[in-house]
């Protein structure tokens, strides 16, 4: 019987296509929508993420992201490192400067300072060139995505550039992801970058901490703040202050959410009224099994199983289409260390499944009031 | 229903299949493509409280690692030319022990100067004596004549007069001579004050002038005059570490700190406590930063290195855990 519904189904090619398209289309458009606006929300949080060795960011109580930062005075990190439960902390600058480079053009750039003894607070990875190229003299770090902004297809090795009029030399590549703003990331030691970013009296943006194993991150968060009055987070916390961030002071959720809902409704007219037509063209043939006696129940089975066979068929090919095109913009530096994550799909598949389930719930109330008769019109 | 290729179904059997293989691709794409946010232990050891410290309260700061006797910066009093450096960097010398010499070439001029005039002394000495001796037996000769017809009276004043003359011309020779060898003497002193000797027993840091180049009196507080050389005791080192205002009452006093240098965090150094200073100071900007305006004042707390300990230097960077007193929070 399901067998006779499904040759039922492929028999009409126009309309089978018509529906596929229909359910493969908004499949594409809900995931991947959703894919490109969490990545790009998450954005916010690459900078923390980046950083893979810190349970703990410590600062300034008006700080809210590692970008809107306000700098602490230097003993606020002697301060931190005499709370009982910080295995170690390191001082860490954030700062934008501007850069001149070789051909004289100015450029925003967000320069970096991680401690000078551990290096804490760089990438995980490098690109090009090992990390100790920091311990030679004017060295700076950049990161994968600034080298294609500043220097185009072009090494950036060995390049000389000019920060608060001090000399900077490239000599290392990191693999890092792009800020949301997706400036161009300088990385050097912090003794260093407190030279390259013109001064005010403090300077010290963060303190990256390591909790002890005997203590909890969150534990330790509520104690050094009441210990030392500064604000600290866990990295996840502050991952999503970043985030938070962006969601509060930008367009974005709104656009996407517009874009997600329009998936969703175009899923639903071209599914719903393909189907509806498919069912009201098939009504004679319903008649007919109902004539040879087919119980409504049976009928309903029928008409869910075509649902069901558009439904999974469209949707696989509408997550292929959005894996595909995720790879295929993965070299791009805009789409640098964009990924799907895994709630997506199911939250698109949920979605599939309510217009599906809508569209043949409408479709069936006309089956389930056919007569026998019908077949005779 | 017969798996014969004629009978392969497109949109039946193909379709499904490609949806199927899809997903898959799909759920591997998503499973491998997942960030890594894995957290991990630093590649290079952070300096941390160890030991006892680990769990309980403790008060850090950074420290700058200095002699015992601090930096003592050698100047000079004589301004002039340096004519011979006697030591070099990393010398131990000996209180009093000459470590460079000023041009001294004027002074000994004076002092030859000054002993021409004292042998011209002697020699006005010698004459006055004679022509003292000679009026001398003028006077008794007209003062035995027995007859005073035989001598006029005015004779005998004249006498009388060159006697005492002779006298005090030798008198002002005398006095010449002890200015001229006043003056060798002061000449002598000026001598040996172009040559600077150790005021202290210890390690020469630093040399920063060399031979030929002027050297102006009035040491390091002079305007731009740097000093000549830098010297101090360095058995022990001492370690200044500074601790912000706000945490400084809750170092326990007396207590031994762990220290490690900059760069090398796993190299750990019981220190013995020296004193705390007195006077809160500014904080002195121990990380390199230009022209740092200040708003935070640190207490000074000195502490021993153990003699035993290698490899740290005058001036190195130091990280220092200090225990905190029980009662503290």
């Amino acid at each position: 019987m399901i067998w006779i519904a499904i040759r039922m189904l492929t028999g009409d090619n126009q309309k089978f296509y018509g529906l596929l398209f229909g359910i493969a289309f908004s499949t594409l458009l809900i995931t991947q929508q959703l894919v490109i606006f969490v990545n790009l929300i998450e954005r916010g949080a690459s900078s923390v993420y980046n950083v893979p060795s810190a349970d703990v960011w410590v600062m300034d109580p008006v700080s809210r992201t590692t970008d809107v930062n306000f700098p602490m005075p230097s003993t606020a990190l002697d301060k931190v490192r005499g709370v009982a439960g910080v295995e170690w902390a390191v001082p860490h600058l954030r700062a934008s400067a501007s850069v001149r480079t070789k051909s004289g053009d100015l450029e925003g750039v967000s320069v970096i300072g991680v401690d000078d003894a551990t290096l804490i607070g760089l990438p995980k990875n490098m690109v090009v060139g090992t990390t100790d190229v920091l311990s030679r003299p004017d060295t700076v770090i950049i990161d994968d995505v600034g080298t294609t902004r500043m220097f185009g297809e072009a090494s950036p090795i060995g390049e000389r550039l000019e920060l608060n009029d001090q000399r900077a030399v490239v000599r290392g590549i990191a693999d890092s992801i792009p800020s949301f703003t997706s400036q161009v990331t300088l990385y050097t030691k912090y003794s260093q970058a407190l030279r390259y970013v013109p001064g005010t009296r403090n300077r010290l943006s963060f303190v990256l901490v390591g909790a002890s194993d005997e203590i909890s991150p969150e534990e330790l968060t509520a104690r050094i703040t009441e210990e030392t009055g500064l604000r600290a987070r866990t990295r996840d916390e502050f991952a999503q202050d970043g985030i938070n961030f962006i969601i509060e002071n930008t367009g974005i959720p709104l656009n996407f959410g517009i874009t997600v809902a329009l998936g969703f409704i175009v899923g639903i007219a071209i599914v719903g009224l393909t189907f509806s037509l498919f069912i009201r063209d098939n009504i004679k043939q319903f008649g007919a099994l109902k004539a040879i006696g087919l119980t409504n129940g049976k009928i309903a089975q029928m008409v869910a199983a075509q649902a069901l066979m558009v439904g999974l068929v469209g949707y696989g090919l509408g997550v292929l289409g959005t894996v595909g095109f995720i790879y295929a913009f993965s070299a791009n530096p805009t789409f640098k260390g964009f990924y799907i994550p895994w709630q997506i799909p199911l939250v698109s598949f949920a979605s599939i499944l309510v217009i599906i389930t809508l569209t043949g719930w409408l479709a069936l109330r006309s089956v389930m009031k056919t007569e026998p008769a019908a077949v005779f019109r | 229903m017969a798996l014969s290729l004629k009978n392969v179904s497109f949109s039946r059997q193909v379709l499904p299949v490609v949806a199927l293989v899809g997903l898959v691709i799909a759920v591997l794409y998503i499973v491998t493509g997942l960030p890594d946010r894995e957290l991990e232990e630093p590649s290079r050891e952070p300096p941390r409280a160890t030991g006892e410290l680990a769990g309980q309260n403790r008060v850090a700061g950074a420290g700058i690692v200095e002699p015992s006797s601090e930096i003592v910066s050698v100047g000079t009093a004589l301004s002039g030319l340096l004519t011979a450096i006697r030591v070099e960097p990393g010398d131990i010398v000996q209180q009093g022990q000459p470590l460079f010499t000023v041009d001294d070439r004027a002074a000994r001029a004076s002092l030859t100067e000054a002993n021409a005039q004292i042998a011209e002394a002697r020699a006005a000495i010698a004459e006055a004596s004679s022509a003292r001796e000679t009026a001398d037996r003028q006077l008794a000769l007209f003062r035995n004549v027995e007859d005073p017809a035989a001598v006029s009276r005015s004779e005998v004043i004249r006498a009388e007069g060159e006697a005492a003359a002779a006298r005090q011309r030798l008198e002002l020779a005398r006095s010449r001579l002890s200015a001229a060898e006043a003056r060798a003497n002061s000449v002598r002193t000026e001598i040996g004050r172009l040559t600077v000797r150790a005021p202290i027993t210890g390690e020469i840091l630093s040399v920063d002038k060399r031979v030929g180049e002027f050297v102006s009196a009035g040491g390091p507080q002079g305007a731009g005059s740097e000093p000549i050389l830098q010297m101090g005791e360095t058995r022990p080192l001492h370690i200044r570490i500074d601790i912000d205002e706000e945490q400084a009452t809750r170092i326990k006093e007396g207590a031994p700190a762990i220290v490690s240098p900059r760069g090398d965090a796993s190299r750990q150094v019981e220190a013995q406590f020296v004193r705390i200073e007195p006077l809160v100071v500014p904080k002195r900007s121990l990380t390199n930063s230009a022209a740092e305006r200040v708003d935070v004042r640190v207490v000074q707390a000195i502490y021993a290195l153990p003699m035993s300990e290698e490899g740290f230097r005058v001036g190195q960077q130091v990280d220092a855990y200090i225990p905190a007193r029980e009662s503290a929070r």
